[in-house]
């Protein structure tokens, strides 16, 4: 049989029983753009973490006090071990480092004039701002010298506006924790990461920020480095100089693109375990293929057994029954697109900061999805009524 | 018609088309019992996360060093402000009227030695009353000595898995250890915890904070638990606390006040939503079946045409004709509902029998959203079909025609 | 054309057999005019079907045109009753959401031929079967005469040597069932081999060969004749 022939024939038939399959697609379709539109939005959320992880670059590796052992909170703790400034400068022979950032954080009160702003306060030296790829809007960051730092101070972009507002803030003093410090640079607005203000924060040099703070050791060294070498070896000539200085193994090293695979691994997981919770009305819609086409073979039995006295094959009346069912399937994922299209379309007015990224990819995937879920639905109806004996069958009322 | 031979006659019917039948019920029992499962396990999540984290009672404000103006984000956690939080400050704070206890707490990772044993270790300085703070019991020994807050001592409370991890099968009672470069004396052992507020208690020491202060040599606190009185407000405690720590940083606002509501409730909130909207999720299947129900019920109707035809003619009304397919599909949306509430409890059990962790939560209320969006949807889906198989001419029925 | 040798079948009802065929054997020439008559029950349906290739003996040999039908598997069979067989049955079996002439075309469009070379085949049958203005119609807007001429002309549009009719006329009026018989036997007279079961003893005696089956077992054959034509019914 031609294929236009047997198209026509089996499409004939679903218009035929119009509401019946319209109802089918509709089931098939409400899974589909479940599914779809699930996987859509969980992708697009990996997308835009992932973008916020990676916008300090992949060749980068963190260095925390404390093993993993005491929870996530390690770095924020006093310890009888900490991790020093010479720690960080020790790093710096290694091959193929790059940048080494000694890193402290915390929070006060940044002052100019009467106005007062509590904010978080950075201590890092002056390759921070690269080693972060943070921009500097005006001025400079911080110098790059070692030792006892002059008080110089670089504002975030949202910290400068509220102390300074339109006016120049360059060269101006302010005081962070009530030390004067001098303004040389503004950093350019960064945005939001995971609801950390990046724009809110003032950064000043480490050996005044540890004074400040009153610690004795770093929250964290950053450490970037040229290409040429893996992120594994590099971990390992850094665990080997700080063992070779500390004796034992007290912290514990991060690189950025464990981090990120690990992230982009549990992400999609997520993403696919989001779609698979979709894929239960996918299922629902599949036990509806099947139903209604064993409920169409039974109805149609006669049909069935008039096709085989003129002369169509097993197969031929396999395929036909399959095609209806792939039809139904293959129509319902393009209604589910449909409907996902009108949905996202909905959503995107309704949160316009919810990240969506449509791939024709997954569109596709989509429905290949519903063109096998019709397979599958309509491989046991299109096989009994293959296997209908068609004399039997021709006596069916 | 009575309702029981409404029953019998839908029963015998369904009987009839056993497959279709058997189909539905499935379609049904699959979104109902997605709908249980899925919202038993949020919940039980939910319930797990909550019993873990909330060990302050509400009754406790946690203080920290550092403020932020950024409204909405993340508290300062880092616990570094520019001007610390010292033992001065708790002292005073506790002859505030509006609280009740206080108690402060410097947590740091200390290398712990015992014989030839050495262990890294997170090492809480803090006093007697955290204990009542944090609800925490002895197994052995005693908690640490009401002793002045200023005052080092030379003793330690171990965690369950502290003392396995330094003494083994050893007794540990009364033995010394080094914790830096200062020597200490096990009192006591604390009860078998797990994790809580980000920190696993089981693999910590306790000390007096004024210890504490000497080891890591730092001044000033990480935290400071206060529980507030009784008879006052927490708000009321709250400003109390904050306009002296105001008058005693010399006008400064900066310390962060956090209540555990607030912590936990923001928690508490995501979680909530994450499992509404995994239910709703699980929903859209029921949604469905409906749509399968009311398929079913098209075919019923066209295939007993002329059986419609008939029951007119011998005097149906038709509302009766109405009712007896709109209860054929109520029929199996409810008897698909009940196997599936029987599939989803019985998978919930099953987890919680291999997971003993997670609670078993019968979610009363997703059991009744999802019979009520089954049978909803199942009268709503066939409405259009039983009201068509109404409004036949009884006639043109007859000889099996619909219309 | 046909040999049937001892052909059988059973068919098993629960504990018991039902023999529908007991050693039929039976020669039929090519454009003979045969009708086979009998009580309910006594096999000739089966008989049909086993010459259709519709159903297949327990025992026995058949050959269709010098070739062995009982090796043939499934697929040949189809093949087989595409390109040499037409049947017409008592109630008609018209696909209902087809038209008639769509309904007409189904063999060739089973067959894989292309629409060019299938419209003048289907033109042409319709037209000597006298349907040209009913060949957009559905199957249910035609009386039942009509039917059963749409059915007949489906039958013979791949042109197949054999024409099989099981009670063809039991559905109509005695009217539209004369009309119906008499074009069966213009195609016969045409050269088409003709098999017709029927209860209707005046249709059956218009046959050139009457077969008489009791049982499951041909009592009866009046005996083959040379030609149709010479039994003069056609013409009549
Ligand atoms: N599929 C089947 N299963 C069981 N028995 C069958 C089957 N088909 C036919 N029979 C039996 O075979 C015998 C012959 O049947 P057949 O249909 O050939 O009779 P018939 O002569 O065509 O009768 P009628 O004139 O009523 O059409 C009957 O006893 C019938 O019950
Ligand atoms: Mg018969």
């Amino acid at each position: 049989m031609r294929l236009l022939d047997s198209t026509r024939l089996v499409s004939r038939a679903l218009l035929t029983a119009r509401l019946r399959s319209f109802l089918t697609i509709l089931g098939i379709a409400v899974g589909i753009a479940a599914v779809s539109l699930l996987t859509t939005i969980g992708a697009g959320l990996q997308l835009y973490v992932l973008e916020n992880f990676s916008q300090f670059g992949s060749r980068i590796i963190a260095v925390n006090p404390g093993k993993t052992q005491t929870s996530g909170i390690g770095a924020l703790l006093s310890s009888t071990r900490p991790l020093s400034v010479e720690d960080a400068q020790s790093l710096r022979p290694l091959p193929f480092v790059e940048l080494v950032v000694p890193v402290v954080q915390g929070s006060g009160a940044i002052e100019f004039g009467r106005r007062v702003r509590h904010t978080d306060i950075i201590g890092g030296n002056g390759e921070m701002a690269a080693a972060w790829r943070f921009e500097v809007a005006q001025g400079r960051f911080l110098p790059v010298i070692s030792g006892n730092s002059q008080p110089f101070a670089v504002l975030g972009s949202k910290v400068k506006q509220e102390l300074f507002g339109e006016a120049s803030a360059l060269g101006r003093f302010i005081r962070v924790g009530g030390e004067r410090y001098r303004v040389i640079g503004v950093m350019a607005a960064k945005g939001q990461m995971l609801g950390f203000d990046l724009d809110d924060i003032v950064y000043i040099p480490i050996d005044r920020a540890l004074a400040l703070f009153n610690r004795s050791g770093l929250m964290e060294i950053d450490i970037t480095y040229r290409a040429g070498t893996s992120a594994q070896q590099m971990a390992e000539r850094i665990r080997q100089r700080l063992i070779q200085r500390h004796t034992v193994e007290d912290f514990t090293i991060t690189t950025q693109d464990e981090m990120l695979s690990s992230l982009d691994r549990i992400l999609g997981l997520l993403t696919v375990a989001i779609g698979a919770l979709g894929g239960i009305s996918l299922l629902v819609g599949a036990i509806g293929i099947v139903t209604i086409m064993v409920t169409t073979v039974q109805e149609r039995t006669a049909e069935i057994g008039l096709l085989r006295a003129l002369g169509a094959t097993r197969r031929q009346i396999l395929l036909l029954f399959l095609g209806e069912a792939l039809l139904l399937a293959i129509a319902g994922g393009l209604f589910g697109l449909l409907l996902m299209s009108v949905l996202l379309g909905v959503l995107a007015i309704a949160v316009p900061s919810l990240p969506i990224s449509l791939s024709p990819f997954y569109l596709l995937l989509a429905l290949a999805l519903a063109a096998l879920v019709g397979l599958l639905a309509g491989v046991s109806p299109a096989w009994r009524a293959a296997s209908l004996n068609p004399v039997d069958a021709l006596q069916q009322e | 018609m009575r309702a029981a031979d409404l029953l019998q006659f839908n029963l015998r019917l369904l009987l009839r088309q056993r497959f279709r039948t058997l189909m539905s019920l499935l379609a049904m029992a699959v979104g109902v019992a997605a709908v249980l499962l899925l919202t038993g396990l949020g919940e039980g999540a939910r319930q797990f996360v909550l019993n873990e984290f909330s060990l302050l009672g509400n009754d406790v404000l946690i203080m920290l060093p550092g403020r932020k103006e950024t409204t909405g984000g993340i508290p300062p956690l880092t616990g570094e402000g520019t001007r610390d939080i010292t033992l001065d400050d708790v002292q005073a704070l506790g002859q505030l009227p509006s609280v009740r206890r206080i108690a402060p707490l410097i947590v740091g990772n200390a290398q712990t030695h015992v014989g030839g044993r050495s262990r890294e270790l997170l090492t809480l300085g803090t006093s007697a009353l955290f204990f009542d703070l944090r609800d925490l019991g002895v197994r052995q020994g005693r908690m640490l000595p009401d002793i002045p807050l200023d005052r080092a001592a030379s003793v330690c409370v171990l965690g369950a898995g502290a003392r396995q991890e330094l003494f083994a099968q050893q007794p540990a009672l009364g033995q010394w250890l080094r914790i830096g470069d200062r020597r200490f004396r096990v009192i006591g052992i604390l009860d078998d915890r797990g994790e809580s507020l980000g920190m696993d208690m089981r693999n910590t020491i306790l000390i007096p904070v004024a210890s504490a202060q000497q080891i890591f040599n730092t001044r000033g606190m990480f935290r400071v638990f206060v529980q507030h009185q009784p008879g006052s407000s927490l708000e009321r405690a709250r400003q109390d606390i904050l306009a002296l720590m105001q008058e005693r940083h010399g006008g400064e606002k900066d310390v962060t006040l956090i209540t555990q509501d607030a912590l936990l409730g923001a928690f508490d909130d995501v979680l909530r939503l994450l499992t509404l909207g995994v239910a709703a999720i699980a929903a859209i299947s029921l949604l469905v079946a409906g749509i399968l129900i009311m398929n079913i019920t098209l075919i019923s109707v066209s295939q007993r045409t002329r059986e419609i035809g008939l029951l007119k003619a011998l005097g149906a009304s038709a509302n009766t004709v109405r009712i007896l397919f709109i209860s054929e599909a109520l029929q199996l949306a409810l008897l698909g509902s009940l196997l599936g509430a029987i599939t989803g409890y019985s998978l919930l059990a099953l987890g919680h029998w291999f997971f003993p962790l997670l609670p078993f939560v019968v979610s009363s209320w997703a059991l009744g959203a999802a019979w009520a969006i089954a049978i909803l949807t199942a009268t709503l889906f066939a409405w259009l079909p039983a009201s068509r198989a109404a409004a036949m001419a009884p006639v043109l029925a007859l000889h099996g025609q619909a219309r | 054309m046909i040999r049937l040798q001892a052909l059988c079948k059973a068919y098993a009802l629960g504990d018991e057999t039902v023999t529908a065929l007991d050693e039929v054997s039976l020669d039929i020439g090519a454009g003979e005019y045969l009708s086979v008559m009998g009580p309910s029950g006594s096999g000739k349906s089966t008989l049909l079907n086993m010459i259709g290739l519709l159903d297949t003996p327990d025992t026995g040999r058949y050959q269709l045109c010098g070739h062995d039908m009982t090796i043939l598997n499934e697929e040949g069979r189809a093949a087989e009753r595409n390109r040499r067989i037409g049947f017409v049955f008592q109630a008609y079996h018209l696909i209902d959401r087809l038209s008639a002439r769509e309904n007409i075309e189904l063999p060739l469009v089973l067959a894989g031929m292309a629409p060019a070379e299938r419209r003048p085949l289907v033109d042409e049958v319709i037209e000597r079967l006298g349907l040209l203005d009913r060949a957009g119609h559905l199957p249910r807007q035609l009386s039942g005469g009509q039917r059963q001429r749409v059915a007949i002309a489906r039958a013979v549009i791949r042109k197949p040597a054999l024409l099989l009719a099981d009670e063809p006329t039991g559905n109509l009026d005695s009217h539209s069932g004369a009309e119906v018989i008499k074009l069966l036997e213009e195609l016969n007279s045409q050269g088409i081999t003709l098999l017709v079961v029927t209860h209707d003893p005046a249709i059956g005696q218009r046959a050139g060969r009457r077969l008489r089956m009791e049982d499951g077992r041909v009592t009866e054959d009046s005996g083959a004749v040379n030609t149709p034509r010479e039994t003069g019914y056609a013409r009549r």
